[in-house]
């Protein structure tokens, strides 16, 4: 596949590139008289996404290095292509399409970037002491450690072992999620519905032992 | 479990308990964050308090908005800064 990265794409006429965007769909639907540089500018839309993500990423990527950087980048961007193409009949027009292009290519540098970090690290799923915390007023900080101290305890006493895992690993350990699910052998999507149940259950437990306000539906004050 | 239980620190605590209302999949967030991110970037995302929760509530959904928000900005000429206080306010 050509290769147009960044600086090409941001050269482009910019009255041509408008018309393009018009036409995007069509022209990558079918063969025909455009369609090899509309696949080619898919491509090089896709590579500056995954480029800037992993840019965004750049302080936990240190340890990836640079050729393995770059491999990512391509890698993502390619596989972004594949989703795009795969999903066009679905794009609605309820945005430009580039931004609704950008998102395929910035999940997939994402994720390649996660797995990447993690793919020789142990995902921690048992129990280990969490760091001290830091914090403001020795009010504050005595307030915010026995509403810590009862989350702890709610955890305990109201989550199911699955759920129990889930959170810890996502909220306490900063395990990325689509490692966890790859280690769990789920989804991303399931994985976010155990924790919002869990999330559920623990609010309601913390309701009811007077450490959340009854009705709250904008936030937490412990 | 059996096991004692883990000591937390105040962070973590909120975000256990963060409120992630009203609920919506990470699949279904997928669909809507380029709509939802060219909103906040006009400032007319009201009306879609599901997009704003699941962002706060999801770690790596919520850092993928962020990007493709900075990302559209960068293309539009844009300062991404009350785009980006936006998405976080809702």
């Amino acid at each position: 596949m050509a290769a147009l990265d960044g600086p090409e794409l941001a050269d482009a006429d910019p009255l041509r590139m408008a018309g393009l965007r018009e036409d995007w769909v069509e022209l990558l639907s079918s063969p025909g008289p455009g369609h090899e540089d509309a696949l080619a500018r898919l491509h090089a839309l896709l590579l500056r996404a995954a480029r800037h993500q992993v840019a965004q990423m750049l302080a936990q990527t240190p340890a990836i290095g640079e050729v393995r950087r770059e491999e990512l980048i391509q890698q993502a961007a390619d596989e972004a292509v594949v989703s795009v193409l795969g999903k066009l009949s679905s794009f609605e027009g309820r945005s430009q399409f580039t931004t609704w292009a950008y998102k395929f290519g910035i999940l997939h540098a994402a994720v390649e970037v996660r797995r990447t970090l993690w793919r020789h690290r142990e995902v921690p799923l048992e129990f280990l002491p969490e760091p001290a915390a830091v914090g403001s007023s020795p009010e504050q900080l005595a307030e915010a450690a026995d509403f810590s101290h009862a989350v702890g305890i709610a955890i305990d006493q109201v989550l199911t072992a699955h759920q129990r895992r889930v959170v810890l690993a996502l909220l306490v350990d900063d395990v990325p999620i689509d490692v966890l699910a790859d280690r769990l052998g789920t989804t991303r999507n399931a994985l976010y519905k155990t924790l919002h149940d869990a999330r559920g259950r623990l609010r309601a437990h913390l309701t009811s032992a007077g450490y959340l306000a009854p009705v709250n539906t904008k936030g937490v004050n412990p | 479990m059996n096991g004692p239980h883990r000591e937390l620190t105040p962070e973590a605590a909120l975000r256990l308990t963060l409120a992630a209302e009203p609920w919506l999949s990470c699949d279904d967030c997928f669909e809507q964050i380029d709509e939802y991110v060219e909103r906040v970037l006009a400032d007319q995302h009201m009306g879609m308090p599901a997009m704003h929760a699941h962002l706060a509530g999801c770690g790596a959904c919520g850092e993928e908005g962020r990007s493709l928000l900075l990302l559209v900005a960068e293309d539009e000429g844009i300062d991404p800064g009350p785009g980006l206080r936006r998405l976080a306010a809702g």
